[in-house]
């Protein structure tokens, strides 16, 4: 069966987005996107100088992993700076995928909401394909919707925190309200069992990089994300149960009265 | 052996790796002869000059190979006696310190240091216990009266540094008095027994290529690895040892110097850029150096310094023998934790190689 994950009209076999920032090197981070079989990696144009890149062997060993690009405008404060960096990011990397990113906080990483629609509708008039990350609040999703947005990136908690989905209602809401909308967690995903819920929660990806890079062994944790959403993608496929108060024996006790049965749960 | 019978070493690159190689294999009876592509003599070009000179093997290994911490090991070994004879050939004190480091996060970071211990537990096992020796603020306060306001801390008692601005002059002099023929702004080529400046090649009976970046094309996947450096002068401020600074997002080392200056450091970034420190990158270093003291904001900034680390794809270093050739390259953010021991393992690859020429 296939169960493809579309953007922007791109399929993608795999449901898992990765980083490419803080590994204990090159090596072992593009080790890592293979065991993570990743097909979209996010990467970094920030503190580089622009005048200078006509001869960068870490982007040339990024781009040799064959999978989609997806540049970012991380630590970017305002709309401005946000575009500047895509256009510059655009040409140096070619492509027109976007992260977009506007900070509102510089402690907690959070997203500037006002900053990122306003980002957002600018770069979608240019022609890229953003994907903003944004925070799990509805309205703030819909207006992203509004200016031209196809894919949202809520945050499951603050960037770098691995303190996975903070706002499950929230998100559900999000899920639920946007049941047509490819919806990729972003950022606070810190363990496989998170990744897992937010795909079974219905989410149609994760993307995540620290709680990979700075594993022990990212290349063994990477291998571990990748079984987990594949996991959390079929259970959700496969409809979750729902959840009882009491519990209900798969083989039933015919030589107790069910008045008993509910008897002796209780006394448990 | 006489003169005419004299094995010829050529050792291009006159950064940290080619001093120490010019000067352990000058004690022997070879013949040498030291190519650079710029000066020798300070300011010297290079990532061996904008370092700190930190010998840390276990602040390393959170991010690096068990392979460069046992490396380090060995470094920290060799260093005392090397700094030894340096100081007796040359006169200089190269300022080698074994006081170990000390490492500090701010109290909302405290997971930090927990983090740090977690990892090493992870790469050593429980001996990781025994070589680091948890601080509150009193045991801080003790061993660097200078940190504000932290409440916990780690001591890494067996790391070292060492004055590199002190030890790569104090090299050069004693090259200059030994028998090491030196040749500046030679840009070469390297060949298994060769040597090329301009179009002229010369032989050789091993030629030893340390260029650094000078080598890139010539060795899979060597790239540079920007890093800025600043250096501040306090009179209110005076650290013991190095410090280091761990926060979620910002790292920060403070190496203090015996004429009061402190190197503060280092930014690591993805790119080949020379050019001078970034605003961005001078206010981070800066805002962290202020949170170990607010005293520091009063210190002057009397230095910038950017060059940009040799590494390999995996971050490890890299030696490659052949006929007639050795390649050292590398080192990455360990030039001074790796150098003695790196320097080493190429001595004994030339006397290999040199025992089948004779």
């Amino acid at each position: 069966m296939s169960d493809l994950l579309t953007l922007y009209g791109k399929a993608f076999n795999s449901r898992l987005l990765v980083g490419t920032a803080l590994y204990p090197s090159p090596a072992i981070m593009r080790e890592s996107v293979q065991a993570s079989a990743s097909e979209i990696i996010t990467l970094s144009l920030r503190r580089q100088n622009p005048a200078q890149q006509q001869d960068n062997r870490f982007w040339d060993y990024i781009r040799e992993s064959g999978c989609q690009l997806l540049p970012n405008t991380a630590g970017c404060k305002s709309p401005r700076e946000a575009v500047e960096l895509a256009k510059m990011s655009q040409e140096i990397f070619q492509t027109d995928w976007l992260k977009l990113e506007v900070i509102g906080d510089d402690y907690n990483l959070q997203p500037d909401p006002f900053g990122l629609v306003e980002a957002a509708r600018e770069l979608i008039q240019l022609g890229f394909k953003v994907l903003p990350y944004c925070t799990d609040d509805l309205v703030l999703c819909r207006k992203l919707l509004d200016v031209g947005c196809e894919v949202l990136m809520p945050w499951g908690a603050p960037i770098g925190t691995g303190q996975g989905l903070l706002n499950k209602y929230n998100l559900q809401t999000l899920r639920e309200r946007l049941s047509d909308v490819p919806l990729i967690i972003d950022a606070g995903i810190g363990a496989p069992s998170q990744a897992a819920e937010a795909l079974e929660m219905g989410f149609d990806a994760v993307l995540l990089n620290t709680a990979i890079a700075k594993a022990q062994d990212p290349v063994l944790m990477a291998n571990a994300f990748k079984l987990a959403v594949e996991s959390g993608r079929a259970a959700f496929n496969a409809g979750l149960m729902l959840r009882r108060q009491t519990a209900s024996p798969s083989t039933p006790t015919l030589d107790m009265p069910f008045w008993q049965q509910a008897e002796s749960i209780l006394q448990d | 052996m006489t003169s005419e019978t004299k094995a010829k070493v050529a050792i291009a690159g006159g950064g940290l790796l080619g001093r120490l190689l010019a000067w352990r294999l000058c004690q022997r009876e070879l013949d040498i002869t030291l190519f650079e592509a710029g000066d020798l003599s300070a300011p010297v070009g290079g990532a061996c000059w904008a370092a700190a000179g930190m010998i840390s093997p276990l602040s390393e290994l959170v991010h690096s190979d068990k392979q460069v911490y046992n490396l380090g090991l060995k470094s920290l070994e060799l260093w005392p006696e090397w700094a030894r004879q340096l100081k007796e050939q040359s006169g200089q004190d190269v300022e080698y310190r074994r006081a170990g480091s000390v490492l500090v996060a701010h109290g909302k970071d405290r997971s930090e240091l927990l983090q740090f211990l977690r990892e090493l537990q992870g790469k050593l096992g429980e001996s990781a216990r025994e070589q680091v020796q948890p601080l509150d603020s009193n045991t801080l306060a003790k061993l660097e009266p200078s940190l504000h306001g932290f409440e916990q801390g780690l001591y890494l008692r067996g790391e070292a540094d060492i004055n590199n601005h002190r030890l790569l002059p104090g090299l050069l002099s004693v090259l200059h008095r030994g028998a090491v023929s030196l040749r500046e702004h030679s840009k070469v080529n390297c060949e298994a027994g060769y040597i090329s400046v301009n179009s002229e090649r010369e032989e050789f009976d091993c030629v030893i290529d340390c260029r650094g970046l000078g080598a890139k094309g010539q060795i899979e996947g060597l790239r540079g690895v920007r890093g800025e450096v600043m250096v501040v002068e306090s009179r209110e401020v005076v650290l013991q040892r190095p410090v280091r600074l761990l926060h979620p997002r910002y790292k920060l080392y403070a190496v203090p110097r015996s004429d009061g200056r402190t190197v503060i450091g280092a930014t690591e970034i993805e790119s080949e850029d020379q050019s001078p420190i970034s605003v961005r990158s001078s206010m981070e270093l800066s805002s962290a150096l202020y949170s170990l003291n607010p005293a520091f904001a009063e210190a002057r900034i009397v230095e910038t310094r950017v060059n940009c680390r040799p590494a390999t794809m995996d971050n490890m270093p890299y030696i490659h023998s052949e006929d007639g050739l050795i390649r050292v390259n590398g080192l990455y953010r360990h030039g001074y934790l790796l150098a003695p021991a790196v320097v080493e393992q190429v001595e004994s690859q030339v006397a290999q190689q040199l025992l089948q020429v004779v």
